[in-house]
């Protein structure tokens, strides 16, 4: 299968292309001035992908990472993968940004399990346990260090401590390791994002289509847990409303 | 050949096929969740654009009995608005452009409010004097050609209909505000409480409306909750009055400072009945049409985007692979 991959949910731009098990294109952007470029970049980095299969003609499918990760990066990430579904034709499939970082930690690292965390902000992680293939072991949460060291200590994590590894566990890596977590050095390749498992996921999917591009935000917005807990409406600002 | 535009600045997701100044189709998906939270909350909006982009885009190429193929170019609102809300549709405006070499037309969203009133039918050519009022801008454009306008004035607070939506939550009457309160102050008397008329000494053009919402919780807060139910009606009158007084006298000084040959309103708050015939009848005491455009294109649509698209610089592909929407536009003329 010809396939274009990409994902940002994370603060890189990531984007591959695969002919069958051959990778063809891949390439990540870093953020620029701390700020992710994924608005500049993802779209001229999926065309010069597409090119690598010989334009979008001959691609076969799209894959893209539905997060967990920035609300904005997710949303820049799927409305592309839509639109170019509905203007080329082409199927698109959502994949786990989580599993696609676990298929990336295991094509570097031997472990019996691996823990991917992505920086969730306001000092929280999102994580999900896979097995060593990179295989979802639970379903992906949000929360902070202390509360995974909680899980590790409770072997709720199973026997071994798992190999902590991604972008969240540069961010907690001082924490993770007290807790009795592995990981490795900050420059470690380990923690980075690849392109090609997007492809590699998104070409093994089933099904696929538009039903499967839904974010995977695991956080409702403030504005509405504020209205569920306080009953009170949950505007949070009085910025300009539009119409 | 038909044009394709995409509106999602705030909280309504938009799409419309144009061809020329012709409106082939032109849908509004507008987000009604927003009522329970009392104002648009941007991250909400954003989750919604995102499920709607696609949806409402082939709403408005099956409306229009069109298909990808038949399409010569994508409009789309690069800004100013909510900026999560704008790289939704930018994004999904880019992705369909870019696979098939279609130029993208990055567009205002003011400009975007005055060339609603280049559609058809009965379009209007410059010059002219175009007040845009809705919940995000309040705005006095002079507009001497179709390619873009000049600022005049505009508010140094809050919107006029950001204010109006305040005026309605104090008086309980849920979001978006603008219509229920029009309907409760045609049952009051405006003249019952005194509201300060603001700006109104100005010798400017600009705007002020937080010293009117400022007052109107004064009086709420001294009549209590039970006198404020009961005197809703005559509060909301003499809200709605301040406010389009206001409007209208800016009107008024735009048109003694400059002989503009037409008027024309824009935005939300332009569906408001008294404002219409407020500047109304300063357009019938100075002999000059008034361009009432209908209350669909008044509001934010992606007709509209479309018809500034017509006068915009259409970024060839690849050009615009990198371009980024921007929450706020530069101001003045552009
Ligand atoms: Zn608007």
């Amino acid at each position: 299968m010809r396939i274009v991959g990409f994902d940002t949910a994370t603060d890189d731009t990531v984007v591959a292309a695969m002919d069958g098990d051959r990778l063809v294109f891949e390439e990540s952007v870093p953020p620029a001035d701390r700020r992710p470029v994924h608005s500049q970049a993802l779209l001229d980095l999926s065309g010069r992908a597409a090119e690598a299969l010989g334009g979008w003609d001959e691609v076969e499918r799209i894959a893209v990472g539905v997060g967990p990760g920035t609300f904005t990066g997710i949303r820049i990430g799927i409305a592309t993968a839509a639109g170019l579904a509905t203007t080329t034709g082409i199927p698109a499939v959502g994949v786990s940004t989580l599993t696609a970082l676990a298929h990336s930690i295991a094509s570097r690292a031997e472990a019996e399990r691996l823990m991917p965390l992505v920086d969730a902000r306001r000092g929280e992680v999102f994580g999900c346990l896979h097995d060593g293939a990179g295989e979802p072991l639970e379903e992906p949460f949000v929360c902070g260090p202390e509360e995974l060291a909680e899980r590790l200590r409770e072997g709720a994590l199973g026997g071994a401590a798992p190999l902590a590894a991604g972008p969240g566990a540069v961010r907690f890596r001082d924490e993770l390791l007290r807790a009795g977590f592995e990981t490795e050095p900050d420059g470690s390749p380990v923690h980075r994002l690849d392109g090609r498992p997007f492809c590699e996921l998104g070409a093994a999917a089933d099904p696929v289509g538009p039903e499967t591009l839904k974010p995977l935000y695991l956080r409702i917005p403030d504005a509405q847990l504020w209205l569920e807990r306080d009953g009170k409406n949950g505007r949070r600002t009085d910025g300009p409303q539009g119409g | 050949m038909p044009q394709l535009a995409i509106e999602t600045s705030c909280d309504d997701t938009c799409a419309a096929v144009l061809d020329g100044p012709r409106v082939l189709s032109n849908v509004i998906s507008s987000q009604a969740i927003h009522e329970k939270y009392g104002g648009v909350v941007p991250e909400v909006a954003s989750r919604h654009h995102l499920e709607l982009a696609v949806p409402v885009v082939e709403a408005a190429l099956a409306g229009a009995g069109a298909g990808f193929d038949d399409l010569d170019s994508v409009a789309v609102t690069a800004g100013p608005g909510l900026i999560g809300a704008l790289l939704v549709g930018l994004s999904t405006a880019k992705a369909i452009a870019a696979p098939r070499r279609l130029p993208l037309i990055p567009t205002d969203h003011l400009h975007g409010h005055v060339a609603a009133n280049f559609l058809e039918p009965d379009p209007i050519e410059p010059p002219f004097l175009c007040l845009i009022a809705s919940g995000g801008h309040t705005m006095l454009a002079g507009v001497r050609d179709h390619r873009g306008f000049e600022v005049l004035g505009e508010t140094l607070d809050d919107a006029a209909g950001e204010a109006i939506d305040k005026a309605a939550r104090l008086l309980g009457l849920g979001f978006p505000g603008g219509p229920a309160l029009e309907k409760l102050a045609s049952t009051g008397d405006p003249g019952a409480f005194d509201f300060p008329v603001a700006m109104s000494r100005d010798p400017g053009l600009g705007f002020s409306f937080s010293g009117l919402k400022t007052a109107l919780v004064y009086l709420c807060r001294d009549l209590g909750e039970e006198g404020t139910v009961e005197r809703a009606p005559d509060l909301a009158a003499g809200f709605q009055a301040a406010v389009v007084d206001q409007l209208a006298t800016k009107v008024r000084r735009a048109l003694d400072a400059e002989a503009w040959p037409a008027v024309a309103l824009g935005g939300g708050v332009a569906a408001n009945g008294p404002l219409r015939e407020a500047v109304a009848s300063l357009c019938e005491q100075r002999g000059i049409p008034f361009k009432q455009v209908s209350r669909e294109l008044c509001t934010d649509n992606a007709a509209m985007i479309g018809s500034a698209a017509r006068y915009s610089e259409p970024l060839a592909y690849p050009e615009y692979l990198g371009f980024d929407a921007f929450a706020t536009g530069p101001r003045g003329s552009r």
